[in-house]
């Protein structure tokens, strides 16, 4: 069944890091659906990120990323994202998760799925969505450093 | 009405909320930033019921106010 048909309260946050399990259960359930040709994936991995604190210019790195979310305003921009991407491209199934809390480096924090009859539209509507959550949703990212410090993240 | 606060705005703050009485978004704004020290200095956007809002506009007092740093995601 075509998601963009349903209406119901979609959350995005999960607690905690990404599952790699969870990614592949996410693979998995899909086997029934025999019109989809091509499944594309985003996964975010927490960076361990250099960073040069001032006054004192001593070396330090990320160790974690702790997100919070304004959550109700990020899933009412998340639907509206996720009816672009449906509007624009003929998918099949669209999937995002973005972790919540503290993410250590080498944890994954973002899960895009997107399927298919054919890769490009669900490779452009991957692109899409990956970038429009970036620049969109009011998620919160405050980098932990390895000197017990820490930094707003804020994408560009 | 409750204001809430996200990110490095709550921290300034020290708080995840805030209550404050305005009848528009500018005297809103205005009250915030003497209450939260450097808000003036930061870049941020006020949401009213979910939505961002640049202008001026009046405010009844029920209305789910948040001021919201930079976004992060991803």
């Amino acid at each position: 069944m075509s998601e963009s048909k349903t209406h119901k309260k979609r959350d995005i946050f999960v607690e905690g890091a990404i599952a790699p399990a969870f990614v592949a259960e996410s693979i998995a359930k899909h086997a029934t659906q025999t019109s989809i040709g091509g499944h594309e994936i985003f996964l975010g991995q927490v960076r361990a990120d250099p960073v040069m604190v001032s006054p004192s210019y001593h070396d330090t790195s990320v160790v974690a990323i702790a997100y919070t979310a304004y959550r109700d305003m990020a899933n009412e921009r998340m639907t509206a994202i996720r009816e672009e991407a449906f509007a624009r491209w003929p998918i099949t199934c669209l999937h995002v998760h973005h972790s919540l809390g503290t993410i250590a480096v080498g944890e994954l924090c973002f899960f895009v799925f997107a399927s298919a009859a054919h890769r490009q539209p669900a490779r452009e509507a991957v692109a899409f969505i990956t970038d429009e959550v970036k620049k969109r949703l009011p998620i919160f990212g405050k980098e932990i450093l390895s000197d017990d410090t820490h930094l707003w993240k804020r994408n560009a | 009405m409750k204001v809430l606060l996200f990110g490095m705005i709550a921290e300034k703050a020290g708080a995840a909320s805030l209550e404050v009485s305005a009848s528009s978004t500018t005297a809103l704004k205005h009250q915030l930033e003497t209450r939260i020290p450097d808000l003036d200095k930061l870049s941020y956007a006020l949401a009213v019921d979910r939505v961002i809002v640049n202008d001026d506009r009046p405010l009844i007092g029920t209305e789910e106010i948040a001021l919201l740093p930079p976004f992060a995601g991803g």
